[in-house]
């Protein structure tokens, strides 16, 4: 009854959860407000020129916007996260291998519905036989393991730093080692079962098939059924953890850091910028007129600039 | 001595938190370090030094346990506001993904100078400042935080310490942004601090005098930062002139209001007040170069400076909104802003969402336009009048936050012989913050000019000496370009009279439109000079 309940509606639970609180916390972020600019530089998509502002009428110019300098920005960052390799060595021999676990163990669910669909049971040894079907037993056993030794390796690293480097150890918090601990036991329960119950991942592949199916899981054996247990805890817990920061992160360096959308007339931009300006702040300091509009605030200075104006051409 | 101070003991109540003393810092080259100025004992019990010995701020301590819990209060109620799109919507979202999504690396750490420099004091890691704020925010606004305490990481009892540590800490950063520049996940903790700055002045009326008061206020109500009104202006630019005929041996004559001109050039104004020879400079090259321009007496029209981008949004969109009313006013085409590095970014960058409905003209730093000076020939230049050693020094928020990076590389590259341009070591948008930004360099009230000096300003001071490692004995003059007026204030006191780099090295500092004078062909003398003091 317990191993039904977790390799079935428990899963079910865990991924509604994660889709609507993490879909939920996406739109939260996609509707705020248009911010201010706050670019950071290079911007790649600029390409090899780099930034406008180099350019003398540069307003005039049709901004130039280079997708391949951006894929290969982004690509850099997503599969090698360049940013820590160069500044955090360290840092990056464990971060590295965690997150092509899990960009790996992604391509492993995919490699194992895809094996159910060509029938795929225990190592197709027969090469003559199915040529395709015994490449794609391979590769989901070599990447399912690469996917969990990287991940263990990798989280189990970066545990070891937090807790032997005095500065890292410094500003962590009690959910920094509950991250890695969860990292490890995810990984680690990943790697055992399939060294000790599911060397061909059939028992894994069934479960996935079964769940996707809407049929009750077949599977009852122990570490399976852990393993199970402890991914549907992960995707409980995930959109509620800073782990989310892997949505944050196209926020950050897409609607931000490379955000250089220039103010057009009659625009989309502008019509949000001019909504936003329509509300009225609630700061308390004297020299915040309180009860304006943040249009209201600007004006009260043209008016006493205007005013000031006049009286200086009447001197 | 180098102390550990964890995130939740921000708050706690030692005579000062982090005793910041002349050993702690890095050490340089031929620089004997002196002690750090004594605080009377009295000033002490008058106003707050504790969290490393300096203020910038001038806190009075409170004396009642109400004037206590009213400062962990307001704060709490600013604090609130910072996340509600009314009060906040211009920085709403990436406040908030920067205060959600920090995975404490410290891949920030090394990246900052004021960090490494101090002696890598606990208190001025860049996620230092921003983790307390997490923490408290987490502690007072989130479900988890309120039932679970420090086990889901809210850990910082909040007291009036800890908000005026907060106070201070937010000026002890220069919102470089080199921390976010290196950040793996792309979190800004320098745009936190800046956001702290805001919760401070917008809503406890909160910041430095040299900033607010005697800042963007007295620039609102005279016309300048520096409190020059328009009348004093037209004065300085007859001065100007006659500096000018002096070094020229002709006159040329400023235009000033010229209605419909193609340019409205608009400088920092403590450019007429300390470095005049930086506005005439770029009166001589845009007579040269027969340019349509003009400046502007109109009161909000000849100060290029927005404190306000520093701290406070509502004082930015004011002034920001003035200044385009101004050219307005005068049917320019366009805005060119001078040599300084935020009022560039404010004008030409952040400002320009601001710019809706008719709110519209064009702006533009000046580092292109004098590029084609060069580039299409418009002057005539001849290099071998600047053969000296000459460096350059990457204003951040040019550089590294607007991208403008070749343009004074050409430039520079005409201006001197073969050789003579080097670069220092991380520059271009690696570069290092000069110690005098987001306000540092107008900041000299109690002994914060102090700290400045010995902190902020010091890898700047060790870049310089690496790139004129070869050449720093003072029978060899050297120049370090600084294209932006907070810089050379910088410059002027930390590198040359703090660190004695004139005295010691003979290194004198200036922008780069003098240089260009400098080497142009038609005048008569040299536009610099070793032995001059402006």
């Amino acid at each position: 009854m317990l191993s039904y309940f977790i390799t079935g509606p428990f899963i079910y639970l865990s991924v509604i959860v994660f889709v609507v609180i993490a879909g939920y916390k996406v739109m939260s972020y996609q509707k705020m407000p248009r911010h201010l600019r706050w670019d950071l530089y290079p911007v790649p998509h600029q390409g090899p020129e780099g930034s406008k502002y180099q350019k003398i009428d540069f307003y005039k110019k049709v901004p130039v916007f280079s997708i391949a300098h951006e894929m290969l920005a982004m690509s850099q960052e997503m599969i090698f996260i360049k940013k820590a390799f160069d500044h955090n060595r360290r840092l990056w021999i464990g971060t590295w291998p965690l997150h092509m676990g899990i960009y790996l163990s992604g391509l492993w669910l995919v490699l194992l519905v895809f094996g159910w669909m060509l029938d795929i049971q225990g190592e197709m040894m027969l090469i003559g036989s199915n040529l395709i079907a015994w490449a794609v037993a391979k590769l989901t056993i070599f990447v399912g393991a690469a996917a969990f030794t990287m991940g263990l390796f990798g989280s189990i690293v970066l545990l070891w730093l937090r807790l032997s480097n005095a500065d890292l150890r410094y500003i962590a918090d009690f959910v920094t080692y509950l991250n890695l601990c969860l990292m490890v036991a995810i990984f680690g329960t990943g790697l055992a079962a399939w060294l000790t119950v599911d060397p061909f991942f059939d028992l894994i592949r069934q479960n996935v098939i079964a769940l996707l199916t809407f049929q009750a899981s077949p599977v009852t054996e122990p570490a399976v059924v852990i393993e199970m247990l402890i991914f549907g805890m992960f995707l409980l817990y995930l959109p509620f953890s800073r782990m989310m920061h892997f949505v944050a992160k196209y926020f950050f360096y897409h609607n931000i850091m490379w955000d250089d959308e220039p103010m057009v007339p009659q625009s989309a931009l502008e019509n949000d910028v001019k909504k936003s300006l329509t509300y009225s702040p609630r700061w308390s300091s004297g020299h915040i007129a309180t009860g304006k509009a943040w249009t209201e605030l600007a004006a009260l200075q043209e008016k006493e600039a205007e005013k000031q104006h006049e009286e200086t051409n009447s001197r | 001595m180098k102390k550990q101070i964890r995130v939740k003991d921000i708050g706690a109540d030692d005579a000062v938190l982090t005793p910041l003393t002349s050993e702690d810092i890095q050490p340089l080259l031929n620089h004997d370090e002196k002690p750090f100025r004594t605080i009377k004992a009295e000033t002490k019990e008058r106003f707050d030094y504790s969290l490393d010995g300096f203020s910038g701020l001038t806190l009075p301590i409170p004396k009642t346990k109400e004037e206590e819990e009213r400062i962990v209060n307001s704060f709490l109620a600013g604090l609130e506001k910072l996340f509600e799109k009314e009060s906040n919507w211009a920085f709403l979202q990436p406040t908030t993904l920067s205060t959600q999504y920090c995975m404490q690396c410290n891949t920030c750490n090394e990246a900052c100078p004021i960090y490494t420099e101090s002696g890598r004091q606990d208190i001025y890691r860049p996620n230092y400042r921003p983790e307390v704020l997490r923490r408290i925010y987490h502690r007072y606004f989130t479900k988890a935080g309120k039932l679970l305490g420090k086990w889901s990481g809210a850990d910082v009892e909040l007291n009036w310490r800890v908000v005026y540590h907060l106070a201070e800490l937010a000026y002890r950063c220069t919102i470089c942004r080199r921390c976010a520049s290196v950040c793996p996940v792309g979190v800004d903790n320098a745009l936190l601090t800046r956001e702290l700055r805001k919760l401070f002045s917008q809503e406890m009326g909160i910041a430095p005098d040299n900033v607010h008061k005697s800042g963007s206020v007295l620039h609102m109500r005279t016309g300048s930062s520096t409190g020059m009104t328009p009348a004093a202006f037209l004065n300085n630019i007859e001065f100007i002139e006659e500096i000018i005929e002096e070094k020229l041996d002709r006159k040329i004559k400023i235009p000033v209001d010229k209605k419909g001109a193609d340019i409205l050039l608009i400088h920092n104004a403590g450019e007429y007040m300390a470095w005049p020879e930086n506005p005439a400079a770029f009166a001589i090259l845009f007579e040269a170069a027969g340019l349509n321009w003009t400046l502007s007496s109109d009161v909000m029209g000849y100060e290029g400076v927005n404190y306000g981008v520093w701290y406070d949004d509502v004082q930015f969109a004011k002034v920001a909104l003035a200044q385009i009313e101004a050219a307005k006013r005068l049917g320019v085409k366009k805005i060119v802003v001078g040599e300084c590095g935020h009022a560039t970014k404010a004008l030409v960058s952040i400002a320009d969402r601001l710019c809706v409905g008719d709110n519209v003209i064009p702006r533009e730093s000046c580092l292109p336009l004098l590029e084609s000076f060069v580039t299409k020939g418009l002057i005539r230049f001849d290099p071998s009048r600047n053969d000296f050693p000459v460096t350059l020094h990457d204003p951040c928020n040019m550089v590294r936050l607007m991208g403008i990076v070749s343009p004074q590389r050409t430039i520079l590259r005409h201006i001197t012989p073969p050789g003579r341009f080097r670069e220092m070591p991380n520059s271009g948008v690696d570069n290092y913050c000069c110690g005098g930004g987001s306000g540092f360099a107008i900041m000299n009230t109690n002994n914060f000019g102090e700290w400045r000096d010995n902190v902020a300003c010091r890898m700047k001071a060790r870049q310089v000496l690496t790139a004129f490692e070869d050449c720093l004995d003072p029978s060899i003059p050297k120049y370090y370009c600084a294209p932006c007026s907070n810089c050379k204030g910088a410059a002027r006191d930390a590198l040359m009279e703090h660190y004695g780099f004139r005295d010691k090295y003979n290194i004198i500092y200036g922008g780069l439109v003098e240089l260009m004078v400098n080497a142009m062909v038609d005048t008569p003398r040299p536009f610099i000079s070793w032995e001059e003091d402006f």
